[in-house]
């Protein structure tokens, strides 16, 4: 066993950063796409626990594999709440989370 | 050199969320996840890289500035005057606390042991992790499904 480094826990205060920022943008936005940039930032900061961790237990191959399908579920993740925002855009006219008081098609 | 890349992912980060330009807001989501990128290949990780760079800034990019296009440019201001005082006050106070605790813990926490990575890149995906390759085809298929569905037009049977 031995202590992580330094570097590896300044890293984790950067994802510990990330992570809030991007819960701080979930909480006041209102906008939908703002949202989802919201849980962009909160994902950057994951993937690079990830990576940051792979690199300090010397298993970066694991971690590159593991962020290969992290970064595939994030596209499908995007893609598939872009659809749902152009279609809210076209029933509703607003982007504002707080007009959408109905799943009324 | 790599504090440059840290502070440039944090900075864009920041300003992906301050900004009120829906379009300046994704090109500065887009910069960061250069910047992350950048930071994996000096942390040994070229093909997360690539995937970063160019799935995350390109793909996602143009999906974000299609829908950006596609839908309206205004953001709204946050939902309430106190969560637009308050919140800011407590991410200040969340950047000190976590500066301490950063502090504090450095260099003490102890790794779980773990053995020395031999096998290269393309053994461990091709090879151990098999089983996520499958789940990573279900993944695209599930996301072709939804995406379908959603453009879907109304057909005469569903009139």
């Amino acid at each position: 066993m031995h202590n992580l480094s330094a570097f590896w826990t300044i890293q984790m205060g950067i994802t510990a950063f990330l992570v809030f920022l991007g819960l701080y943008c979930l909480l006041t936005m209102r906008n939908l796409i703002k949202l989802l940039i919201g849980v962009e930032i909160i994902s950057k900061g994951i993937s690079l626990a990830i990576i940051a961790t792979g690199a300090e237990q010397q298993s970066i191959g694991l971690a590159q594999s593991l962020m290969i399908t992290y970064i595939l579920a994030e596209v499908i993740v995007v893609a598939t709440a872009l659809a749902i925002i152009i279609n809210i855009f076209r029933h509703t006219k607003t982007l504002d989370i707080g007009d959408l008081t109905t799943l009324k098609g | 050199m790599d504090i440059f890349f840290y502070l440039g992912l944090t900075i864009f980060s920041i300003l992906a969320v301050i900004l009120r330009d829906l379009l300046k807001s994704a090109i500065s989501l887009a910069v960061a996840s250069i910047f992350l990128s950048m930071i994996f290949f000096r942390l040994g990780a070229p093909i997360a890289g690539v995937f970063e760079l160019s799935i995350v800034a390109g793909l996602i990019m143009v999906l974000f500035i299609s829908t950006i296009v596609l839908t309206s440019n205004v953001c709204e201001e946050p939902s309430s005057q106190t969560a637009k005082t308050i919140l800011p006050l407590v991410m200040a106070v969340f950047i000190v606390i976590d500066a301490f605790i950063v502090r504090a813990i450095m260099g003490k926490l102890v790794a779980i042991p773990a053995s020395r990575e031999t096998l290269p890149f393309n053994e461990i995906l091709w090879n151990i992790r098999t089983f996520d390759l499958v789940g990573q085809i279900a993944l695209i298929l599930a996301g072709v499904a939804a995406v379908l569905a959603f453009f879907r037009t109304r057909g005469a049977d569903d009139a």
